[in-house]
């Protein structure tokens, strides 16, 4: 009866509030929420009246204000508190302090299709808090999240606007969809650049496979749940987020000058037997590059949001601005975002709302070869010649080597790339007969890109040149949505704690690309560039889409009995059209985790080292559908290279170029994981440490078939590997505050991760990759069973050929001294491809972060600092030459210049031979320790911004990226790639570092 | 009574969202069956005539790709020859060193990209022999297309065979798995099936075709590229045979030996077979024979690479004057008939004039030279091969008629030079003859197995390398016997 009444006055009260809007038994009680021990005010407590959903957020100073009824209670709730309940009772001020939860159980994560205690999770789940990103100034929420969390690697492109490669435990899948899932609010995407790093409430890493196989068909590399900030209830706040900073490369090579370079060339073309090209090699320094194409680059940031919220309704609106010059010359990102999310409270238990982002880009790219240009061109070509002419390499005969000029590649280059995007959901809760809650969501995400590339008529030097002028237009349409229901019960009755879940999804990818060229269009200005004003006869269109919709079904239960026994199971259960037509249309993604929380049990009781002592584990399957559409129907190839002349004039081709295997099934991964959480000291020190294991299975993959097969690709698709990712994590934090006012919080987390492949089809034949880029098709990759995914491979050197007597009496007649020698592995007396072995793993080993931060009054500081080890990057732009592209310093200072001058560098004549091929000299070190961020913030003092009607205001200066330490030789040994092929350093961004200022402030 | 509103109105929603819910889940079936995005199936096609034309087209289309005229053609069929070096700068892809020097082991890329080739050239003449014959089209359309596949197959496995011996010999689509992998075949089994296959298709090729299809096989070229396969296995009876046929089919020698190679003068009268290559206009995929561009003058606009350069031995083997010096080698520091201007900087001494474009041709949208036909048989070949097997079969006098013509048109109004050889014991003729070889088809990828399959090359290759009982044929790729299991068997030697 009591329960009814209270339901009853309840919903009187808000029927009331429908009709009148103004409530006249409400009084306005203000108040500072505290932490109990430290009396340092905590911002975003959640203050709510009892038993209603009306509730507001405390502010950065800690103070809060809510209309409450006289009589009511309110509730103080916030992670590692005690919740706290405090009657009205008609005060108008009502302080809280809060003491620290010993058992952090109120803290809350967000799992998959929903939240769940921390106490209550059997998995492996990371949070990581929306202002630890927002503060970063970053211009990517994903990059701001490098270093923060055990087992997640995370390798930034540095070009702007480009989205960070996040691998989750290792590489999880090879083919297809090879990224992260990110779950926005509940809508699917593959990259998060459209969001705002300061929309973002928190976000939620799903590591191990029992917490990612909710998301059965996408999960198979990890799932990063992504919560977006919403209206707090109480007045609008106003907040400013803003940052100018400058970007500055960092760690540049060296490369040689003029002089180094002549003198280089001439001793190569003497091993050479060749006369000297260079008549004289007293050539000053020459043209620097790097100077000549790189600057310093700016980078502007701004962010407003406006937020606030009534009884009924919350509104959170944000606009973003980014401008982000890039450290090339001419090189320029603009991001613009708006950002607009709504909920109304229909009526108790009915809640709809809707989060809608529109975002903007626009960049000016940079040429896509403009770093290997740098690297390979001569420093004896001026840029300009003095007749006002471009510098012209083959003027001075060097070869296919440094044929360009790179400022003439950045002048004719003239690249646009404009992306439009509207995406979010609306949804709709139902809370009903007390225990249950109805979802529905549906989300969209519309998108076109726009692509234009321009090259126009124009004569630099003799590699540099066009006859005609060229447009190109792409443009592609994405045109996806998710529809999602579920129906969640939950209940707790003595010491019993359940929830259950249900749900059911259906989802719709679309994407369309048409692309357009001409020639000879005219340029005056960007209006005259449209393919119709090319010549007719040389305007072609293309066009190719992908279509594919999944329908999916899962349930989820969660128990726990006396917060002490803890058990979660799912299920969720597949279709994907892309194996529609076959046997194995449905996949099935179970999991199963139990926890112990072993200090809540009575012998634990009296022991005072742990606070918080817990052990959990669990088990998961999920998948992966990201193969062709059909992938077992053979299609016709009509591709233009079957285009027969007859008499001058084309013929259409197609055949058959292709085989396909009979059947595909869903690719499928299974991992375990096992957990230790502990804390102590009243949770000042707390470790969270995981053992996990997963291996996919039947994993799609691509494996070359024979040669004489005829088909165009070499290679078939199917189930044909088994892999395995297995490693250890480990986080620690220790935050406390001292006598003297100092708060600080210091955390640290290591993953270590092996990678290997358990089994491939194509028996103890290697999968080669990574020719893409490199000379003459040297491959320095292969997957091959036993060895870490896509690891390098190649001749191992065992040292430099010093004397002709020396070569004629090894396995390489045709070296000559100054050469690698190579070690013949087979002893057959010959050096050949059979000679190659193992030489490093691109796949880190050991990723790492440690972050810190400490307040002060009204100082803050954050240092942190990340970084790999265990890890190998193949140095692609050393080794690829064709002849005379200049050298780096470090090989002029080192190479070899006669019989015992050294034994580990080789001679000038480094393209010469052998040299070239993949070998263990390039493979090098990718370890590196990083300076990640550095912050450096001072707040307003309170009194002081009042009297300017100010909430906040806070300035900040930071560094990005400042101090990298590694040994490898080249621009950054963070290089990325597909699973196949990484680590292979040909064209890679070089890394700079970011110095920002700005401030935050709020009204 | 607000309450109660509520309450039905909570009980509304909550059955208008489960009915959603259902509505969208009832309606699966339709939903997750997507069709293929722009691409046909293969069980659509082979329906029509249509369908048997681009099925053919497509065999001819392919044989511009990389593999077949470019790098892996010119490594395998070419360098190795005493008539061309690498060319380009010394440090510029220095595998082609190993095979100008022997030195080539399996594991080398261009052995497979070779390979890869010509099979690929083979599946399409299989799926067209598969697959046309059950279309209801045109009947003699369709023996013709069939025809078309055979001499297509028969030239693909005829460079296999030269090339690595013993080759599996796919003359069917796989039908399935167990199909895939299988051995080797005797090369006299090969060549038996070359010779069918020729066979076949002079039986139905037209001696000519009309303006939209030039360039397609015709009986001359089956017949004599049935020569040449017979000339490789010494059947000189059948080598005289067929080239006296083709010499009855109206052929001759283009007067201006320069000119004959030039795009102005593509499918000319000398032409038995070509590979048609073309700029389409827009279309830089469909211009994609590199065949020109691998093989011009470096560090110039309209150039190219500089690879596969005739080299010293070539270039002293000519008389002074004769019409193929101008017509083979295009030399540093000069200006060729075109009106091109050779810088004095280039690496190279000379480059290969026959696979020269004008400079005024060029378009910087395309790769350069890419409209450059490529002549596999000319009808010098032709006379060629008849003065070998006519000497051969003791018939003197038509060795020599055969042989003169050739060294008539290279001599033209020079009466200094070439003069008409008129020795007649079949010695000193037979090295006439092969001599004549050396120079008429220079720098065209005859040289090197023309040499082995005479029986001289230790002799004239030896210097550079060259051993018996290996060289003979080159080693099966690695990677293919790796993936094969090792069903396949390498060579001797390697």
């Amino acid at each position: 009866m009591k329960q009814i009444f209270t339901k009853f006055s309840v919903l009187t009260f808000l029927c009331l509030l429908f009709m009148n809007a103004v409530s006249a038994q409400n009084i306005t009680v203000k108040g500072t929420v505290t932490d109990g021990q430290d009396k340092t005010s905590i911002p975003a407590v959640s203050v709510m009246v009892k038993g209603t959903t009306v509730g507001t957020q405390t502010d950065a100073n800690g103070k809060y204000a809510i209309s409450v009824p006289a009589n009511g209670t309110l509730v103080f709730t916030y992670i590692g508190y005690n919740t706290q309940e405090v009657a009205v009772n008609n005060q108008t001020t009502i302080n809280a302090a809060l003491a620290s939860s010993s058992q952090q159980l109120d803290q809350v994560v967000v799992v998959g299709y929903g939240t769940q205690r921390k106490i209550d999770v059997t998995g492996s789940v990371a949070s990581v808090k929306g202002e630890d990103i927002s503060k970063q100034a970053s211009t990517n929420a994903v990059g701001a999240l490098q270093g923060k969390v055990a087992g997640v690697s995370i390798v930034n492109s540095g070009q702007p606007g480009k989205a960070p490669t996040v691998t989750i435990r290792g590489t999880g899948t090879i083919y297809g969809q090879t990224g992260v899932l990110y779950v926005v609010d509940g809508v699917w995407y593959d990259d998060i650049n459209f969001l705002n790093p300061a929309d973002i409430a928190n976000i939620s890493i799903l590591k191990d496979a029992s917490s990612q196989s909710i998301y059965g068909i996408r999960a198979a590399n990890g799932v990063v749940l992504v919560t977006t900030t919403r209206g707090k209830k109480g007045d609008p706040t106003i907040n400013y987020n803003g940052s100018i900073g400058i970007q500055s490369v960092t760690n540049a090579v060296k490369m040689a000058n003029a002089s180094e370079y002549a003198t280089a060339v001439n001793e190569s073309y003497k091993i050479l037997n060749q006369p000297p090209l260079f008549p004289s090699t007293n050539l000053g320094e020459g043209t620097d590059w790097y100077k000549q194409i790189l600057r310093n680059a700016m980078v502007t940031n701004h962010q407003v949001s406006i937020n606030g919220a009534t009884e009924k309704s919350s509104y959170n609106f944000s606009l973003g601005y980014l401008n982000q010059d890039g450290i090339v010359k001419k090189n320029n990102y603009k991001r613009y975002t708006a950002r607009l999310s709504n909920d109304f409270q229909i009526f108790p238990g009915l809640k709809i709302g809707y989060n809608v982002t529109g975002v903007s880009s626009v960049s000016r790219d940079a040429p896509t070869s403009i770093f290997r240009d740098m690297y390979t061109a001569a420093p004896v070509i001026p840029v300009f010649n003095a007749d006002g002419s471009y510098g012209d390499p083959s003027k001075l005969n060097l070869g296919n080597g440094p044929t360009s000029n790179p400022q003439a590649t950045l002048d004719f280059f003239n690249q646009r790339n404009a992306k439009y995007k509207v995406t979010g959901n609306v949804f709709a809760e139902l809370k009903f007969a007390k225990h249950f809650t109805f979802k529905t969501s549906a989300g969209g995400d519309f998108a076109q890109e726009e692509n234009r590339t321009y090259t126009p008529k124009y004569y630099a030097t003799a590699s540099q040149n066009t006859t005609v002028s060229i447009l190109g237009i792409d443009r592609i349409e994405t045109r996806n949505w998710i529809l999602e229901n579920t129906l969640t019960y939950d209940n707790k009755w003595g010491d019993h704690n359940l929830t259950l879940l249900v749900g059911q999804t259906a989802q719709r990818y679309k994407s369309y690309t048409l692309n357009g060229t001409a020639q000879n269009v005219p340029y005056s200005t960007d209006g005259d560039l449209y393919l119709s004003l090319g010549d007719a006869a040389t305007r072609l269109i293309k066009d190719s889409g992908s279509l594919n919709t999944a329908d999916s079904y899962f349930g989820r239960a969660n128990y726990s009995f006396k917060n002490k026994y803890l058990l979660n199971a799912s299920i969720r259960a597949d279709a994907a059209s892309q194996f529609f037509g076959g046997s194995d249309l449905w996949g099935y993604f179970p999991s199963v985790g139990g926890g112990w929380v072993i200090t809540n049990e009575d012998f634990m009781k009296d022991q005072k080292i742990f606070t918080n002592l817990k052990l959990r584990g669990s088990w998961g399957k999920v998948g992966n559908a990201g193969v062709p559409i059909n992938p077992t129907t053979l299609s016709i190839d009509q591709g233009a290279g079957l285009i027969a002349f007859f008499n001058g004039q084309p013929y259409t081709g197609a055949s058959v170029t292709t085989i396909v295997p009979p059947a595909l099934f869903w690719e499928r991964s299974a991992g375990t994981d096992i957990g230790l959480e502990m804390g102590f000291l009243n949770n000042r020190l707390s470790i969270e440490a995981d053992y996990y294991s997963r291996k996919t299975e039947q994993a799609i993959f691509d494996i070359p078939v024979l040669g004489s097969l005829g088909t165009s690709n070499g290679k078939i698709i199917g189930n044909q590997a088994d892999f395995r990712n297995r490693g250890f994590e480990l986080a620690a934090t220790w935050s406390d505050k001292t006598a003297g006012g100092l708060a600080y919080s210091i955390s640290g987390n290591v993953g270590m991760n092996n990678n290997k492949v358990l089994n491939v089809t194509s028996g103890d034949n290697p999968i080669y990759a990574g020719g893409g880029g490199l000379v003459n098709a040297v491959i320095p990759t292969r997957t091959i069973t036993g060895s870490p995914i896509g690891e390098f491979y190649g001749y191992k050197v065992s040292g430099i050929f010093q004397t002709p007597a020396q070569v004629a009496a090894s396995a390489q007649p045709n070296a000559r001294p100054g050469d690698f020698i190579y070690v013949d592995q087979n002893g057959d007396g010959k050096i050949d491809g059979k000679d190659r072995v193992s030489l490093g793993n691109p796949n880190p080993k050991y990723t790492y972060g440690v972050n810190t931060n400490f307040a002060y009054k009204n100082f803050d500081l954050t240092v942190d600092i990340q970084g790999v080890a265990g890890v190998d990057v193949y140095n692609g732009n050393l080794g690829a030459r064709f002849g005379n592209e200049n050298y780096t310093k470090k090989l002029y200072d080192n190479r070899w210049t006669g019989p015992g001058s050294t034994n580990t560098y080789p001679s000038a004549n480094l393209a010469g031979g052998d040299n070239i091929q993949a070998n263990s000299f390039y493979v090098e070190s990718g370890a590196y320790i990083r300076l990640r961020n550095i912050q450096l913030g001072y707040t307003f003092p309170q009194a002081l911004m009042s009297k300017w009607k100010v909430q906040k205001l806070r300035v900040f200066a930071n560094a990005q990226n400042a101090v990298n330490l590694f040994g490898y030789r080249g621009f950054s040994p963070e290089v990325g790639g597909t699973p196949t092929n990484a680590g292979v350093d040909i064209n890679v961004y070089p890394l700079f570092a970011t110095y920002n200022l700005g401030i935050n402030l709020t009204f | 009574m607000k309450i109660v509103n509520n309450i039905n109105i909570q009980k509304w929603f909550a059955v208008a969202l489960v009915s959603t819910a259902l509505f969208t889940s009832s309606c699966k079936k339709s939903f997750l069956d997507v069709p293929p995005q722009g691409q046909q199936p293969a069980v659509q096609f082979w329906k029509t005539q249509d369908d048997a034309t681009k099925g053919v087209n497509a065999i001819y289309g392919n044989l511009r790709t990389w593999g077949n005229v470019a790098f892996p053609a010119l490594v395998i069929e070419s360098v190795a020859s005493d008539e061309a070096d690498k060319g380009s700068t010394p440090t510029d892809a220095t595998f082609w060193n190993l095979y100008d020097n022997f030195t080539v082991t399996s594991t080398e890329g261009s052995l497979q990209g070779f390979w890869d080739a010509q099979y690929q050239n083979i599946n399409l003449c299989n799926q067209v022999l598969d697959n046309v014959p059950a279309i209801s089209m045109d009947a003699s359309l369709k023996t013709r297309y069939l025809a078309e596949a055979k001499f297509v197959r028969a030239y693909s496995y005829f460079r296999l065979v030269r090339a690595y011996g013993d080759v599996p010999l796919r003359l069917k689509v796989p039908a399935g798995t167990s199909e895939y992998n299988i051995p080797r075949t005797p090369k006299a089994t090969v060549y038996a099936q070359i010779e069918q296959d020729l066979t076949d298709a002079a039986a139905v090729l037209p001696q000519a075709y009309g303006s939209t299809d030039i360039g397609r096989a015709t009986k001359g070229a089956a017949l004599g590229m049935h020569a040449k396969v017979a000339m490789y296995q010494k059947k000189w009876a059948d080598v005289l045979a067929y080239t006296n046929q083709v010499m009855g089919l109206g052929y001759s020698l283009f007067p201006d030996f320069y000119q004959s190679f030039r795009t102005t003068h593509n499918n000319n009268s000398e032409s038995v077979f070509e590979v048609q290559a073309e700029i389409l206009p827009g279309n830089p995929v469909a211009t994609n024979s590199q065949y020109s561009q691998v093989q011009g003058v470096p560090g110039i606009p309209a150039g190219g690479w500089g690879f596969n350069v005739p080299s010293d031995v070539i270039a002293a083997a000519y008389e002074p004057g004769d019409a193929r010096i101008i017509g083979t080698m295009l030399f540093r520091g000069s200006t060729t008939p075109d009106g091109d201007v050779i810088p004095t900087t280039t690496p190279n001494p000379r480059y290969n004039m026959k696979s020269y474009v004008p400079f005024s041709l060029y378009n910087s949208a395309y790769n350069s030279g890419a409209q450059q036909h490529i002549r596999v048989l000319r009808f010098a070949d032709i006379l060629l091969m008849n003065a070998e097997a006519a000497n051969e079969l003791g018939n003197s006098t038509q060795a020599l008629s055969s042989l003169n013509r050739v060294r008539a048109r290279a001599r033209g109004t020079n009466t200094a030079i070439l003069a008409d050889v008129t020795a007649t014991d079949a010695t000193t003729i037979r090295a006439a003859v092969y001599k004549e070889r050396q120079l008429e088809l220079a720098m065209e990828s005859d040289r090197y197995f023309d040499v082995i399959r005479q029986g001289r090359a230790a002799e004239v290759f030896g210097p550079k390398g060259w051993k018996a009982n290996k060289n003979e044929v080159w080693p099966i790729p690695q990677t293919e016997i790796d993936r094969s299991g090792n069903l396949l068997t390498q060579n001797p030697g390697y």
